[in-house]
């Protein structure tokens, strides 16, 4: 197994997630006081529900240059707010396959159910998610060949 | 005394010879269209079918002097401050070639705004070294109507060589001294003929005539004052527009800009952008915004070009282009707002 | 389309409309200043009514304007304006009893770029269009050319499943038939040649296209469902896309409004009918409501007691991506 923590490889791809404040955050938070060991690639923004998470943070994200982004929220009928991830469960779904179908790579948009408890499944998922991703490779959806997007000239 | 004159002509055959010589101290730019658009682009080398299908673009020649966005500075911040790297400047010249003579009008104007009180260096830098080479219109738009604005579909007034479609050739008329040493170098002209003369005269009074569209700006700054308050007039007419910026985006004379600075880490970036006096939040303010209705855009609109801009320039910011009118989603169209506003301001003058 | 009916039908009901104070204003189609073009009519005049028309050449979704009218309309719409009507209802940005809805069964509008290409002039040069049941007649320099009227419509009039508007007060005419397979085929053409190329050739070719936009935002502006007050465009802080047009900032904005139209978009294909640059935004559009009917059983605008698609969830919605 690859030991993603020494960093032998060049490139380590970055990922951010979005996890909601009371069950994936949670659950990462566990992770960490149980000691678990997960792949350091992986940014996080707390959010209060993945209900929250709007598609434009996820194609901003692979805008600024992460290589993935994941958003994680509660399993369905244990939401803090009732139905947020309900409304992210629909959101994610088009949010995949339209970028999909854009020509963006599927594994770079990953969507995960975490509970508070599941410091092991957040593990899990971190490292699955990194794997992927660095298997993808790196991001240069957004990148410009020429040296500056500068002037837009006629041509 | 009949006077000699200084025009050539040159063989449309020898259109190709003549842009590839130009090629060679110039950057030459012309008409170029693909299923989806027509714009300028750099001449290829070799395909000069743009003689067959060109009328005019959708996109106006001021988006090679005045582009769509422009980079302003780069900028480094670091614990010391901020330093600026301005970007590499352009020296190439340029030749314009086939401007049609409502685009060039409307050069023409755009350089009034910006070698005003300040002299714009990003557009400056880009029109001084631009040469001009005209080329008269055949076949007008139903939507054309720049003979009402004191100009015509073969004026020559803007440009420094000035091409006549008289069949199998074009006349050529030096009109600056840029336009002269440029026809001194080729050795492609050739005499012009007594029938060449009599035919480009035949083409330029027949292609006046095929302009059907026409506005009276006969007093049309009272006109549009008289009824500048009209609040219920101007609410119809700015019913169907949709607020988008295609007319003034797409408008030859149109000038508004946008400035933003993006900040990544520690490098950044000022850009210079087109902006239009359409959008809702063009006036916007942290205290208000002075025309959040739709009418208040539109008044400002037709007046900045019709009243405004000859108040302090003494020209209509409008050379009768047509793009508003052909590309508009909703078919919004100045000349017939034009004509109700005078009809109004007729019936309100006759009270 | 039988024009002649409906037309005279509409103004006298919408007249009507008007004396009898059940609106306060007409939405229609008036004849436009250019050859074969029509233009909205939004009056409270009844003198202006004798100007309404029925023909081809209305391509409009007069929707877009209900949202910022206030007070009861009478709208002209065909099938997919309609659609887009029922939208607006769902997420409750105009209440029923505020418009009154006329409805013209339509046979499909002309897309003047498609007769251009195929008689190689422009609209200006054209003698006449006219449409003759399934062919139509197209007039250059006096030499008659006839098309069957399947090659000069739009691409998503070929597909229309909802010709005739269902959501109506006063219907102009009598029901037209949906399209047929071979022609939902035709519609979405673009789309299925994009899916059969490889991602990277895809993102490749989204990359040029938004190349050439100038955001001048027709595309937003003249969609009903786009109402929004604020854009998220227009947000300065934080800067989620620059005014810029950079190809990335266009791609950025064009695909998160189709997310947020998403299930309320109609295709009735405006967006990109008006793209000055002719960008094929409707590969963008019909391909999203393609994916929420496919993923979720859900079209868009038939239904006005359903609730709006994102604003709503099903417990059987599909997760099977969720890790």
């Amino acid at each position: 197994m690859v030991d993603y923590m020494t960093q032998e490889s060049e490139w380590e791809p970055k990922l951010l997630g979005f996890l909601c404040k009371w069950c994936s955050y949670a659950g990462a938070d566990l992770a960490g006081t149980s000691r678990k060991k997960y792949p350091a690639n992986i940014r996080v923004i707390r959010v209060p529900c993945s209900g929250r998470v709007d598609p434009l943070f996820i194609l901003k994200a692979l805008r600024l240059g992460f290589d993935g982004v994941l958003v994680s929220g509660c399993h369905p009928g244990d939401c803090h707010y009732q139905t947020g991830n309900y409304y992210a469960r629909r959101r994610m779904a088009i949010t995949k396959k339209f970028l999909e179908y854009m020509g963006i790579e599927p594994q770079r948009i990953q969507a995960s159910w975490v509970s508070a408890s599941e410091g092991e499944k957040f593990t899990e998922v971190v490292t699955e998610v990194t794997k992927a991703l660095k298997e993808t490779g790196p991001n240069r959806l957004f990148t410009d060949e020429r040296r500056r997007n500068a002037t837009k000239t006629t041509e | 005394m009949k006077k000699v004159t200084d025009s050539k002509k040159i063989s449309k055959k020898n259109i190709a010879k003549l842009l590839d010589e130009w090629r060679q101290e110039f950057t030459v730019l012309v008409p170029w269209r693909d299923e989806t658009v027509a714009k300028w682009a750099r001449w290829d080398g070799k395909d000069t079918s743009f003689l067959d299908w060109y009328r005019n673009t959708v996109v106006p020649p001021k988006a090679i002097f005045f582009p769509p966005m422009e980079e302003m500075f780069s900028f480094q911040k670091d614990r010391e401050g901020y330093h600026l790297e301005l970007p590499a400047s352009d020296e190439s010249k340029q030749l314009i070639f086939g401007i049609r003579p409502c685009d060039a009008k409307a050069l023409a104007v755009l350089n009034m705004t910006f070698s005003d009180a300040y002299e714009d260096p990003y557009y400056l830098a880009k029109r001084n070294g631009g040469v001009l080479v005209g080329l008269g219109c055949t076949n007008p738009y139903d939507s054309c109507f720049c003979t009402s604005l004191d100009s015509s579909p073969t004026d020559s007034a803007n440009v420094d060589l000035m091409l006549t479609d008289i069949g199998d050739d074009f006349l050529v008329e030096a009109i600056t001294d840029k336009g002269k040493a440029l026809m001194a170098k080729t050795s492609l002209a050739e005499a012009v003929t007594r029938a060449d003369e009599a035919r480009a005269k035949d083409v330029k009074e027949t292609t006046y005539a095929k302009v059907t569209k026409k506005i009276d700006t006969e007093g049309i700054k009272e006109k549009l004052l008289s009824g500048f308050d009209n609040k219920d007039l101007w609410e119809k007419i700015a019913a169907k527009c949709i607020s988008c910026g295609i007319c003034t985006f797409l408008c030859p004379t149109c000038y508004c800009f946008d400035i933003n600075d993006e900040l990544v880490k520690n490098q950044g970036e000022r850009f210079r952008s087109w902006d239009s006096c359409a959008f809702p939040l063009y006036t916007k303010m942290p205290m208000e915004n002075p025309r959040v209705e739709k009418w208040r855009r539109l008044r400002q609109k037709v007046c900045h070009k019709y009243v405004f801009y000859p108040m302090n320039f003494d020209v209509i910011a409008c050379t009768g282009c047509g793009r508003c009118i052909r590309l508009c989603p909703v078919n919004w169209d100045i000349t017939q707002t034009l004509d109700n506003l005078s009809a109004e301001a007729q019936v309100k003058m006759e009270k | 389309m039988k024009d002649g009916g409906m037309q005279q039908k509409l103004r006298s009901e919408a007249k009507a409309l008007l004396e009898q104070g059940k609106v306060d204003y007409i939405i229609g189609f008036e004849a436009g200043s250019l050859k074969f073009t029509t233009t909205p009519l939004i009056t409270s005049d009844k003198d202006d009514i004798d100007r309404l028309v029925i023909n081809p050449f209305i391509v409009n979704n007069l929707s877009v304007y209900l949202s910022e009218l206030k007070g009861r309309a009478g709208i002209v719409v065909k099938g997919c304006d309609s659609r887009s009507i029922v939208s607006l209802l769902q997420d409750n940005k105009v209440a029923r009893e505020n418009v009154v809805i006329l409805g013209v069964p339509c046979s499909g509008i002309i897309d003047l770029g498609k007769v251009e290409k195929l008689v190689g002039k422009d609209r200006d040069e054209i003698d006449d269009i006219i449409q003759d049941r399934d062919r139509v007649v197209i007039t250059v320099d006096e030499n008659r050319r006839e098309f069957p009227i399947r090659e000069v419509l739009f691409d998503n009039c070929l597909g229309c499943e909802l010709p005739t508007p269902q959501e109506y007060d006063i219907l102009l005419g009598e029901l037209t038939s949906a399209a047929s397979d071979e022609d939902k085929i035709a519609s979405q053409k673009k789309i299925n040649s994009l899916k059969n190329i490889p991602p990277e050739q895809r993102w490749e070719f989204w990359r040029s296209e938004f190349d050439r936009c100038i955001r001048c935002y027709a595309c937003r502006n003249i969609c009903p469902a786009c109402f929004c007050d604020r854009c998220f465009v227009e947000e300065t802080e934080p800067p989620w896309v620059l005014p810029v047009p950079r190809w990335q900032d266009n791609l950025v904005f064009q695909v998160i409004r189709n997310m947020h139209v998403a299930g309320r978009c109609t295709d009735c294909g405006e967006c990109e009918r008006a793209c000055p640059v002719n960008i094929p935004l409707r590969s963008l559009t019909r391909e999203m409501y393609d994916m929420v009917d496919e993923l979720f059983h859900y079209k868009a605008g038939m239904d006005k007691e359903a609730s709006s698609f994102l604003a709503a969830y099903e417990a059987t919605d599909v997760e099977d991506f969720i890790r």
